[in-house]
Formats: C-alpha cells, sequence, structure tokens
C-alpha cells in the first residue's frame, strides 16, 4: 500500500488511512474519495523557479517523469531539483542521487504545484564514504494540492547528510525523509521549518535509523500554524542492538497563534543498545506574552513585534544551513510568509 | 550517610520473588473455558440482581465482537481464552462475621505477605503510626475488609465491589463503567463480562478519609485470571489515598490478570492512587511464566479544580500493558502520572499515561522512569491532548530511561495532539545506561557494583518515589533494589 500505488493503479483502497500508525494524522483514504485522471503533459512555459539564481545545473520535472544526478567521487557541485505540477492530475515522480566517495552535492529542491493535483515523489538518495549533501528543500504547494514527498536516504560511514525542510502546507501535504545511518562517524542533520496557515496542513515525518557504532544525529524542527492550519511532526530515532556510542537530539518546537489551529507530534525513541545518549524535546504553546509586551513597550506596533518573534523563533533553525546563499532565500522565503 | 547504609542494608537483603509460593487453600472453581453459562455461573455465585447479569451478558456478547488488539511493542504467543479458569474462589464458610471465622490459611497467606489484616496488630504499632484498611482480593473474590465500621462512622463506604452491587445499587448503577465504557476495548470488555471482584469506594460531600484505603490482589489458584473492578468515587471536597498491592505465585503457565479501575473526582474532590506492582514476572532465564497484565485504569475529573494523582511502581508481571488516564472535564482539574516501570530478565512493558484535556485552564504532569535490564524492554507510550475549548491547558512531561545491559531495549512513544492556541505542553525524553563516572565513585568508596547500581538506580527513581506514601515507599524502594538483582556483572 502506499500513494505511488494507488496513483499508478488509482484505487483510492492502496492510500494510507489514519488506520496506518504512520499516516494517524494525515489521512488520505478519508480525503480522497475517487483519484483525479493522470497528468497531461506540459507543454507551456514554466515561471522560474526559487533557487534558479543560484544554481547552473537543472533538473526540472513537470508532472511526473524520472531524474538521476551522479556526482563522481571527489566532485562538488550545486544542482537545483524542481519537482513542478501543473493543472488537476495525479502523477508520480522518481528521483535517483549517487555521491561518490569524497563527492560533495548542495541539493535545492522544490516543490510547485498550482492546483488541485495528486503527486508522489520518491527520491532515493546514497552517500559513499566522506561524501557531504545538504539538502535544502522549499515545499510550496497550492493549496489544494495533495503532495507526498519520500526519501531514502543510505549514508556510508564518515559520510555528512544535512537536509532542512521549509513547508507552507497544501490540502495535504507530506515530507517524508528515512535515514539508514551506519554510524562511523557520520552525522546526519535532519532540520524542517513549517508556517502554515488557513485550512493548510503539513506533515513532516523523519525515521533515522542508526546500525553501527559512533553516529550522530541532530534533528531540530519548528513551525507556526496560524488559521485553522495543522501540522505534524513525527520523528523516530531507532538505535539498533550493538550502535553504541550513538548521540542523537530531537528537538521539535511549535507556536499556535490561533484558537482553531492544531500541532500533532510524535518524538519517539527506540533503543535497542545501552551505550547511548539520547533525548529528545518537544514544546507546544502560544506566543511569549512577556516578549510580546517587552517589544511592545519600546515601541514596536504589536503586529510588527509578532512577526519579529516568530522571525527569531524559526531564525534558529535557519541558521543551520550550511550554504549561505540557500539561507538567505529560505529566510526571506519565511519572512514574507510572516508578515501578512 | 544514612541513606547509602539503608541501601547497603536492603542490598543485603535481597532475595528472589518472595511472593512466589502457592498456598493449598480448598478452592471453589467455575468450569474452565469461557461462554455465556460462565458469566451466568459467575453472577449466580455472586447472587447478583439482574440488571447486573444482563450487563455482563451484554458485555460478553459484544468481547465475543472484538478483535483482540496488538499494537503495543511487547510480544507473547495469542492467548487461549477457553484455557483458563474465571473464577476461583476461596471456599467460604456462610456470611463472615469476623476474622476468626476466615479460612486461617488465607490468614497465613496475607501474614506471609506482610499484610497487616488484624486490625489489632495495626493498633498495637508505634502511637500516631498511620493505619490503613484493607480490602484483600484472594484469586476471584474479596475476603475480608477491614475497619469498615469506623470508616462508616464518618459516611466511607469501602468494601469489596459484590456487596456494594448488593448494598449499594444505585451507586454502582450510576458510576460503574461510566468511565470506562463495557465496550472501551477488548480487556476492559472482558472484564465487564467476568469480573470478579474487588474494591469499591464512596467518598461523601467534603469528607477527608481518615485513612489510607488499600487492596491486596493475590493470584493463587493455577490456571486462573484475575478480574478485578475497582471503582472509587470521590464527592464534593472529599480526598482519599488508595493504595494497591498485587502478587502472585511462581507458575510455569502464562495467567491473565485484566482488571478495570475507574475513578471519578466532584468539584474539589481528589484522590491519589498508588499501585505497588509485584505480580510475579516469569522465568528470568527462559521467560516462562509469568501474569499478563493487562489493566484499564482511567479518571474522570468531571467537577472544577478536582484532582486525580496516579503513582505506580511496576516490578512484576511478565508483560504489563497499562495506561493509568485521566480525562480533565472539570474546569481547572488537574492530573499527575507518576511512574517507575522496571523490567528485567525477559520482562516486556508498554505502559504510560494518556491526560485529555477537556477544560479550561486544566493541568497535567508526568514523571515516568523506566529501566530495563537483562533481555527485557520497556516501553513509554504516552498521549497528552488539548481540546479547542481546553483554553489554557498546561502540560509537563518528562521521561527518563535508563538502561542496564547490552539487550534490552527501552522506547519513548509520546503522541502530543494540542487543538488550541492556548495550550501549552511541554516533554522532555533522554535514554541513557548507568554514569560510569558515578558508577566509579560509588565503587571507590567501598560499594560493590551491584550496591553502587542500587544507589544510582534509587537516585534516578527518587522523584517518583518521593510521591507515594510513606510504608509503601520503603516497600517499593526495596522492591526496586530486588527486581534488578542480577542485573549487572
Amino acid at each position: 500500500m502506499s500513494v505511488a500505488a494507488a496513483i499508478r493503479t488509482r484505487d483510492v483502497g492502496e492510500l494510507p488511512s489514519r488506520r496506518d500508525e504512520d499516516w494517524r494524522w494525515t489521512d488520505l483514504r478519508g480525503l480522497i474519495r475517487v483519484l483525479p485522471d493522470a497528468s497531461e503533459a506540459f507543454t507551456g512555459t514554466l515561471s522560474p523557479g526559487p533557487f534558479d539564481r543560484l544554481a547552473a545545473d537543472h533538473h526540472v520535472l513537470v508532472n511526473g517523469g524520472d531524474a538521476r544526478i551522479d556526482v563522481a567521487a571527489g566532485k562538488k557541485t550545486l544542482v537545483a531539483l524542481r519537482l513542478v505540477s501543473r493543472g488537476v492530475g495525479a502523477h508520480a515522480s522518481r528521483v535517483t542521487i549517487n555521491l561518490g566517495a569524497g563527492a560533495r552535492l548542495r541539493l535545492l529542491e522544490s516543490y510547485e504545484s498550482d492546483g488541485a493535483s495528486v503527486c508522489q515523489t520518491a527520491l532515493t538518495i546514497t552517500l559513499a564514504e566522506g561524501a557531504a549533501l545538504e539538502r535544502i528543500v522549499l515545499a510550496q504547494d497550492h493549496e489544494d494540492a495533495v503532495s507526498v514527498s519520500q526519501a531514502e536516504v543510505r549514508l556510508s560511514p564518515t559520510a555528512d547528510f544535512g537536509q532542512t525542510i521549509v513547508a507552507s502546507g497544501a490540502r495535504r501535504q507530506r515530507l517524508e525523509t528515512r535515514v539508514v545511518h551506519p554510524g562511523g562517524r557520520a552525522s546526519a542533520r535532519m532540520d524542517g521549518v513549517y508556517l502554515v496557515a488557513d485550512k493548510r496542513h503539513t506533515d513532516h515525518t523523519t525515521v533515522v535509523t542508526h546500525e553501527g557504532v559512533d553516529g550522530t544525529t541532530s534533528q531540530l524542527i519548528k513551525g507556526v500554524a496560524r488559521d485553522q492550519a495543522r501540522a505534524v511532526f513525527q520523528g523516530k530515532i531507532i538505535v539498533s542492538e550493538g550502535a553504541d556510542r550513538t548521540d542523537a537530539r530531537m528537538g521539535h518546537h511549535a507556536l499556535i497563534l490561533s484558537d482553531r489551529a492544531e500541532v500533532d507530534a510524535k518524538p519517539e525513541l527506540e533503543i535497542y543498545a545501552d551505550d547511548v545518549s539520547c533525548a529528545h524535546g518537544n514544546t507546544v504553546g502560544a506566543m511569549d506574552e512577556d516578549a510580546l509586551f517587552y517589544a511592545r513597550q519600546r515601541g514596536i506596533p504589536e503586529p510588527e513585534a509578532r512577526a519579529m518573534l516568530t522571525e527569531a523563533f524559526i531564525g534558529q533553525v535557519i541558521d543551520r544551513i550550511w550554504f549561505e546563499d540557500a539561507r538567505k532565500v529560505v529566510r526571506k522565503w519565511a519572512a514574507e510568509r510572516l508578515r501578512v | 550517610m544514612a541513606a547509602v547504609k539503608q541501601t547497603v542494608e536492603q542490598v543485603q537483603g535481597l532475595e528472589k520473588y518472595k511472593h512466589g509460593f502457592s498456598s493449598d487453600i480448598e478452592q471453589d472453581f467455575a468450569p474452565k473455558g469461557l461462554n455465556a453459562d460462565i458469566v451466568r455461573f459467575i453472577s449466580a455465585k455472586k447472587n447478583e440482581p439482574q440488571w447486573m447479569l444482563d450487563s455482563r451478558l451484554d458485555a460478553f456478547e459484544r468481547w465475543l465482537a472484538m478483535d483482540e488488539p496488538d499494537w503495543a511493542k511487547v510480544n507473547f504467543p495469542r492467548i487461549d481464552y477457553q484455557d483458563s479458569y474465571y473464577y476461583a474462589a476461596p471456599k467460604e464458610k456462610v456470611g463472615i462475621a469476623s476474622l476468626d471465622e476466615v479460612d486461617p490459611e488465607i490468614l497465613e497467606v496475607y501474614k506471609k505477605l506482610g499484610i497487616p489484616l488484624k486490625e489489632q496488630e495495626v493498633l498495637a504499632g508505634v502511637v500516631g503510626s498511620p493505619r490503613y484498611a484493607v480490602d484483600a482480593v484472594f484469586d476471584s473474590v474479596s475476603v475480608v475488609t477491614t475497619f469498615k465500621k469506623e470508616l462508616a462512622q464518618v459516611g466511607v463506604i469501602f468494601c469489596s465491589m459484590s456487596e456494594a452491587i448488593r448494598e449499594h445499587p444505585e451507586l454502582v448503577k450510576q458510576y460503574l463503567g461510566s468511565v470506562v465504557p463495557v465496550s472501551d476495548n477488548y480487556f476492559a470488555c472482558l472484564n465487564a463480562a467476568v469480573f470478579s471482584d474487588g474494591s469499591f469506594v464512596y467518598v461523601p460531600p467534603g469528607v477527608r478519609c481518615p485513612m489510607e484505603l488499600s487492596t491486596y490482589f493475590r493470584i493463587n489458584a493455577e490456571n486462573s485470571g484475575q478480574f478485578e473492578r475497582t471503582l472509587i468515587i470521590a464527592d464534593k471536597g472529599s480526598y482519599v489515598s488508595y493504595l494497591e498491592g498485587c502478587t502472585a505465585p511462581m507458575r510455569d503457565e502464562n495467567q491473565l490478570h485484566a482488571a478495570v479501575v475507574e475513578l471519578v473526582t466532584m468539584d474539589d474532590a481528589e484522590i491519589k492512587y498508588s499501585t505497588v506492582q509485584n505480580w510475579y514476572p516469569g522465568d528470568p532465564e527462559t521467560g516462562k511464566g509469568g501474569i499478563y497484565n493487562f489493566v484499564t485504569k482511567r479518571a474522570d475529573c468531571r467537577g472544577d479544580r478536582s484532582k486525580v494523582s496516579w503513582t505506580q511502581v511496576e516490578t512484576g508481571s511478565s508483560i504489563t500493558w497499562k495506561y493509568p488516564s485521566c480525562v480533565l472535564r472539570g474546569e481547572g482539574s488537574s492530573g499527575e502520572f507518576y511512574s517507575i516501570a522496571i523490567t528485567n530478565g525477559r520482562q516486556q512493558a508498554d505502559t504510560g499515561t494518556k491526560m485529555i484535556h477537556l477544560g479550561a485552564n486544566t493541568r497535567s504532569r508526568i514523571i515516568s522512569k523506566g529501566i530495563s535490564a537483562g533481555r527485557s524492554s520497556n516501553t513509554y507510550r504516552g498521549l497528552v491532548s488539548a481540546h479547542p475549548k481546553a483554553k489554557g491547558a498546561r502540560n509537563f512531561t518528562q521521561c527518563d530511561s535508563l538502561l542496564i545491559g547490552k539487550h534490552c531495549a527501552a522506547h519513548t512513544v509520546p503522541y502530543i495532539e494540542a487543538r488550541n492556541g492556548q495550550a501549552k505542553f511541554e516533554h522532555e525524553a533522554t535514554t541513557t545506561r548507568l554514569s560510569e563516572d558515578q558508577l566509579f565513585y560509588a565503587m571507590q568508596r567501598g560499594l560493590s557494583q551491584e550496591e553502587a547500581v542500587q544507589l544510582l538506580v534509587n537516585g534516578f527513581v527518587k522523584d517518583v518515589l518521593q510521591e507515594l506514601p510513606m510504608e509503601f515507599a520503603v516497600e517499593a524502594q526495596k522492591l526496586v533494589a530486588i527486581s534488578l538483582e542480577g542485573s549487572v556483572g
């Protein structure tokens, strides 16, 4: 049962439902009664993507298709990957990314939809020893879209993987990353930011499985929910038997800025080794009234003060992006959405 | 260094599962197996009114239509519900008037367990020492309830559930099943059909129950399940503290314990419910035998500013599967959950709590300490949720897990659902092993490795032990030590 199978067979019975533990807060079967027809090939001209100016190498998939990005051992490159949906059809995309030993890749990934489409993207990412990948994802879907992105990441010892997923939600938006972590001084950073408003929904799901000794994982997800929006965070860290000296930290912090918004979280630890240091923290709440009062008392109007405090709140995640130019794009993107 | 001395003494006093004896007591059994006739048999044995029988049969019908749940992180062979006795009672003389008439073998059992059944013994204690009333449940029935008269003077009803059904049907009808509905879950439904006995407590408005109430549960008979049902109602402005203790003999087969506990608090009332669960955990090497402890415990804080506090020390059972919960309905009501769950050998525990915030300004606090050793697995699973109307809801959760050994597992599975902008939820969890530095320090001061571990573990669980009533705290601390025996080295 998977979203990809549902799109292929047009059988809604294949869609995950709330009865599936992993999808309890992102029920697709209850939402989609009939799957739309397959998306038609797109022939028009595309508007520019959010990272166009940063990258020289572009991969664009419109309404499905396959893409492959290989970075040879020791090479360093910067790639923009656009997953575009045009119209109201259903489609699936597949992306394969391979990094050779010591290769370095900055991946600037964007999800762009413009209507009530149903799309799924499957990414398979492999990092050889000593490779480094920074994945920055900007998920700017249409409010009527159903968008599911599922990445399977396999790391080798001494590889560095870092990702920051920035999302503004959709009718249903699911951004899933599963990492197989071999330990061996490899590291994973699994960050995320979400800003959801109106009736939008976003779901950040991550699973990191530590399979060997000496691995580190660090995760910081922060988000803001307004109006009647709903945000979901499901994070899971598994430490297999024998994966000693694993150091894993997970943090999820959310602000709810209206009475009808909702945040659901499930930060999970599953540990089968004893010499580990694992922790998670989770907070959900309203904005700090004292901080707001302080700002206003210094002469800053309330809406301005709120935006400023929210920006500072999520700024902590954005600061962790390694690639400075991308950090600027993300910061600007967030600021535009906060000052409304 | 009094604490160290005490710990050292405790370690010396260690012994294997000391409640593992079984007693040869003449018993009345229902025929083996489960069907509507067994349900009728149990009801008839207890001289129940028709309405109770009807409700049991209805529950049995519903149970037949339900599927056994399997979502917990525990593994066990399928239970054969037909291979068990659903009713076992010591043969008793009709209408026991005083303790002298209780089977001396049973009294012997309770003496071995260290339960002060005889009021005189308690009274003979040091002046000013706390007294507590006891309801003792032996296999399927309550054998004796003490201090009833003294409690009746202040209006507190403390009796067995069977007696409550006969003597106070209006209260039982009103509240039984109102917190945990018949078809709430598979095991609660089974309980509603075949429950045998349990304790019933009603504290009238404005009364502070003058003593601790307690129940000791003992499974003695072979191949029998125990299905007790407890109902505690704290009326407006009242307070009661209730303790429960559980033990069972060592047997090779698994025995099922599926209890239901319902608590109701009205305006400004408070219930403090403490459990020391020490059912037989099964053989530590092979995992053979032991109790399946599948219990539904839930409190309904109906009144404004009411409060329920659950404290549990879970050391026994081969499998524990329970989530004492609070439904925080009343405005400003609060719930607390303090838990120590220890698994060793091949034990498996999936336990935690649910805090459901429905009313405005409701508060909850969860402190959970899990320790796993040997080849055991220990899972904290909890839910904190705030309804859109629960403005100003507040929760603080702390779950710490400690791992001792290479082959054990510790999991943390919290669910947090915030449905309004004025709720504030905080959750933190850590998983670590015992600190080498601290162990080294303790051992370098002359403690053996095992003693050092006991000392550190006692420090780890101190926050929860402090919440237990005095007499229980000492017992629990000792229990913690016994449970972890042989887990290091």
